[in-house]
């Protein structure tokens, strides 16, 4: 005898009714009616269920847009218990207190031993993010950051990894939020029109936490400019990429040595900081072709515990960079602010080359520091004491390694393909560092996708070197704060 | 309904009321659509493999509500996100969520590649036909003389006219199922709640792309009562924006995508490494006069090979040990203008790359000879091609060799060695590295084509020859 179980009849939770009335005309037995009195909880006027001859077809709950406006379930109301979460944590810190996932470890696999590489610079960063672990790219071909992206294109299909022309750098790093966002190694190359393109991703990557490597091979600007190299992106990429509170690390190298060992060390700093980390050389650099020893191990990627990664483990995980309440978004930007100081306080990297006895100091980051390293070979031969204090972090700027040498130098030398980009960053470091009187500061900069020259370099020091009285006999600090207080 | 949490703790700490209402207003479309993208998830069992990618728009907080991994994308980039999270990890089932403003304006261009890329990714884009969170403007959707904020004399000619999403992404080619469904009656609401599944089923069976576009209410801006957007909807948007079945095709799932490889020696051959020891020909740095860092310029046509030359000459260097650098000039002087490279070779370290003043200069032609021979350091070495070169200029500072590259690759029957017979001159001129070690790089780059070998090998010896004929004749 067949039976015909008994559909249950809908239960309505007045406090979580909006009153829309959509549930009305959905019921064919019109058994809904608008209510007439308010609830006092929300000031709504919630529906009125009369279930007489109601065949529990559902039909009200397909219709009802509120989750637990129309229930089925047990009839006792979900009441407005009081809160369970205090009210000063915000949400990211809601997603980790659920966060049932482990951190499954990054592995360092060892390589076999290689033969140094003969690569361009580009190449070389690519490949150090092979040996990173990274096998996601995503680009937009822009010169002269594309062949690293080629390359890209060629190798990542050869390791079962993804290669992603994206329609446009904006999508570029909307992919790497998203894979980033899964926890796993991505980066791109780009060329400094197309950061410009990034910086709104990049913002909303920081704002959310999520790791992710950018390489940016910065060209001659503003506007379209053309493709020699410059360094005119350090500004942007310093001074805070994109909009808010917003910060990343940002390395500078020099040989495509340091493009293979900066962009591997940026992916580990990614996801150590969960912030994106800035690889900015100079056109130039791209294209050198050098010599590049490999490491003696590569990264085989773990998965950290707070990856949106789609299974159960992670299913609590939530990335997101908006935080309507004013005190939870202060207080999200007060969590950033601590890391961006340790960040300050760990990550200072600086090389210092015949600095000992120096009293001339060159002070240059990328290609610029290569020719102002055989500048500095020429002024010794000259008899000048000069020395390079090369900057491998731009941001944070190495004012820990530059102060205890700048006692003893004569005359600073500040040598960049930009409109002082790299000097700002320098006396910002400086005024930070309370540091106020300073040796001069003299500059040689091109711009436009012309490099200094060695000769300019040579000549420029010189010309400090001889205009500027000895250390002794220039005011101290105190003198000169006595002199400006008379 | 287990999808959505419990408590929305995120929803403003989860306090009063807002721990179980939705922050929409009443009668509005979006908590339909999240109800049935929530009971098709838990139909499916897609929970746990769930990432949603919440908007911007009224939508923003998606993830207050849903309990499935979350994540929040700029104004029109959620399909983006989307794509990098499917690539991420292929086995989980992505849904981006997005409202017109954010998918038909700002987020256009990540659409459409989003869509033709098709990946098996879930989109569900509501249409109601207005910007909700910024405040009832117009949208791509907005029908023609529709008055909103932006539009306060209804929507004109300057305006565009309403963009049919669905019909624009059904267009291309890799998307497999588009629908555009409604929620004005329970007909439609079944529908709808079927098309949204059916997007989510496809997904799991890696079939592909779906786009299933909802026309939804948004009662507030309408300045309408729920009952009458509903009636708004049917009445003002249907006619625009028909209804069904856009595309449906059923094609073979996506193939499994095998796992990244992180096998050390796979990675290392990929990347070209190579094991062993180079061999090594150099018993020391060379005593060319020009210290231990010498500055060589290659200069010439495009086309002429002197990159080439000069990427051989690093790697020679390198394999002995050596330090060196190679800087072409790049950029549109590349595509068939001149050509230059700048290359250091070094005892230990190149200082400064760039070879403004170098030691040795290998000219293919004649402005290359007469641009950078004066550059050349007094006492330094010229190697220039004589074919081509019949009148140099006077370089009385410079010892000059005048080889003839091209004639002399003529004679073996290929013109493209003449840069290989330039090597060779470079060879004999300097003695910055041996023989042995340059014929060993061109061999490396032969590798995969033995064919040219001997060819490269006669050029090279024949450069060395008429150098080392020159220096005869001159001692004699
Ligand atoms: S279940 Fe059906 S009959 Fe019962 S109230 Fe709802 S719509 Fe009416
Ligand atoms: S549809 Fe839901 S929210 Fe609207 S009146 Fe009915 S029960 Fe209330
Ligand atoms: S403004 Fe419109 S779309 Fe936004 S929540 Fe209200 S009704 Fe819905």
């Amino acid at each position: 005898m067949a039976q015909t179980r008994e559909r249950p009849k809908p239960v309505l939770h007045p406090d979580f009714c909006k009153g829309c009335g959509r549930c009305i005309e959905s019921c064919p037995k019109h058994c809904i009616e608008a209510g007439t009195e308010i609830d006092g909880a929300t000031g709504l006027i919630p529906v009125q269920l009369r279930l007489d001859s109601c065949n529990g077809c559902s039909l009200c709950l397909e219709a009802c847009p509120e989750p637990y406006g129309l229930d089925h379930e047990s009839p006792e109301p979900r009441s407005s218990e009081p809160p369970h979460i205090p009210g000063t944590e915000n949400l990211v810190a809601i997603a980790a207190k659920r966060r049932v996932a482990e951190t499954i470890p990054d592995v360092r696999v060892p390589m076999p031993a290689l033969r140094p590489l003969v690569v361009k610079g580009t190449y070389a960063s690519a490949i150090g993010a092979l040996l990173a672990g990274c096998r996601h790219f995503f680009g937009y071909p822009i010169t002269p950051s594309t062949d690293g992206a080629e390359l890209m294109a060629k190798l990542l299909p050869e390791l079962e990894g993804h290669f992603v022309q994206a329609v446009s750098e904006v999508a570029t790093i909307n992919h790497m939020y998203g894979t980033g966002g899964a926890g796993l190694r991505c980066m791109t190359f780009t060329s400094s029109p197309g950061f410009s393109l990034m910086l709104e991703g990049l913002s909303y990557m920081i704002g959310a936490e999520i790791p992710g490597v950018v390489v940016d091979v910065m060209r001659a600007g503003p506007g379209l400019g053309n493709i020699g190299p410059e360094q005119g992106d350090i500004k942007i990429a310093c001074r805070g990429p994109g909009h808010g509170t917003t910060q990343t690390l940002v390395y500078a190298p020099a040989t495509p040595q340091e493009m293979l060992d900066l962009t591997m060390l940026a992916f580990d700093k990614a996801f150590e900081y969960r912030n994106p980390v800035l690889v900015a050389c100079d056109g130039y650099l791209g294209q050198i072709t050098g010599r590049v020893d490999l490491p003696s191990y590569m990264v085989k990627p773990g998965l950290p515990d707070w990856a949106v990664w789609g299974d159960a483990a992670h299913r609590p995980n939530l990335h997101t960079s908006i935080l309507l309440n004013e005190a939870d978004q202060e207080a999200h930007n007060v969590k950033l602010l601590a890391k961006y100081a340790q960040m300050i306080d760990r990550e200072q990297r600086a090389d210092l080359y015949e600095t000992d006895d120096a009293d001339v100091l060159i002070v240059a980051a990328n290609t610029p520091a290569r020719t102002a390293k055989g500048a500095v070979a020429v002024l010794r031969k000259q008899g000048i004491k000069a020395g390079l204090f090369r900057p491998i972090t731009l941001w944070p700027f190495p004012i820990r390694a530059l102060a205890p040498v700048l006692p003893r130098m004569k005359a600073v030398v500040v040598v960049e393909a930009s409109n002082g980009q790299l000097e700002d960053e320098l006396r910002l470091a400086l005024s930070h560092a309370d540091l106020h009187a300073p040796p001069p500061i003299t500059n040689v900069r091109h711009y436009g996708g012309i490099m200094p020259q060695m000769n300019e370099i040579v000549a420029c020091a010189r010309a400090a070197h001889e205009a500027t009285p000895s250390r002794r006999t220039r005011e101290t600090e105190a003198e000169a704060a006595a002199r400006v207080l008379s | 309904m287990s999808v959505f949490y419990e408590r929305f703790d995120r929803h403003d700490h989860g306090q009063g009321l807002k721990a179980h209402a939705t922050h929409y207003c009443p009668g509005c479309g979006h908590g339909l659509v999240h109800k049935y993208l929530g009971e098709a998830i838990q139909s499916l069992g897609l929970q746990d493999r769930t990432v949603l990618v919440s908007p911007v728009g009224c939508t923003v907080f998606m993830y207050y509500y849903m309990d499935v991994g979350n994540t929040q994308a700029a104004h029109g980039r959620a399909p983006a996100v989307a794509v990098g999270h499917k690539l991420a990890n292929p086995n989980s089932i992505v849904i981006s969520y997005q409202g017109d403003g954010d998918l038909a304006s700002i987020g256009l261009a990540e659409i459409f590649h989003a869509a033709n890329m098709g990946l098996p990714i879930t989109v569900i884009f509501v249409n109601n036909a207005i910007y909700g969170m910024t405040g009832g403007q117009m949208a791509p959707t907005t029908p023609m003389g529709l008055k909103t904020a932006t539009s306060p004399g209804g929507r004109g000619r300057y305006d565009g006219s309403p963009m049919r999403m669905a019909e624009l992404i059904a267009q291309l080619d890799a998307p497999v199922y588009v629908e555009r469904v409604a929620l004005y009656d329970a007909k439609q609401r079944v529908k709808a709640h079927k098309a949204i599944t059916k997007g989510l089923k496809l997904q799991e069976e890696r079939r592909g792309f779906s786009f299933i576009e909802v026309l939804a209410e948004c009662p507030t801006h309408l300045k309408l009562t729920p009952a009458a957007a509903e009636q708004w909807v049917k009445d003002k948007m249907v006619p625009l924006f028909p209804l069904g079945v856009i595309k449906d095709i059923s094609p073979e799932p996506w193939p499994e995508q095998p796992e990244p490889c992180f096998d050390a020696a796979r990675v290392a051959d990929v990347i070209g490494g190579a094991t062993g020891e180079a061999q090594k020909f150099a018993r020391g740095f060379a005593e060319t006069g020009f210290g231990a860092d010498v500055a060589i310029k290659l200069a010439g046509a495009g086309g002429d090979g002197a990159q080439t030359t000069a990427l051989l000459l690093a790697r020679a260097a390198i394999q002995e040990g050596f330090d060196a650098t190679h800087i072409p000039s790049y950029g549109p002087e590349s595509r068939g203008g001149t050509s230059y490279a700048d290359v250091h070779v070094a005892a230990s370290e190149v200082l400064s790359p760039a070879a403004p003043h170098p030691h040795v200069l290998v000219a293919f032609n004649a402005p290359s000879l007469a641009k950078f021979g004066p550059t050349v350091v007094p006492g330094g070495v010229v190697v220039y091609d004589k074919t081509v070169i019949a009148e140099p200029p006077p370089l009385p500072h410079v010892k000059v060799f005048a080889v003839p590259f091209a004639q002399i690759a003529q004679e073996l029957g290929a013109i493209v060695v003449k840069n290989v017979v330039a090597l060779g001159a470079l060879q004999a001129a300097t003695g910055l590295l041996p023989k042995e070690s340059l014929l060993q790089a061109v061999r490396q780059a032969l590798e995969h084509k033995p064919q040219f070998l001997a060819l490269n090998e006669q050029a090279f010896e024949r450069g060395v020859q008429a150098v080392e004929a020159l220096k005869r004749a001159e001692i004699h």
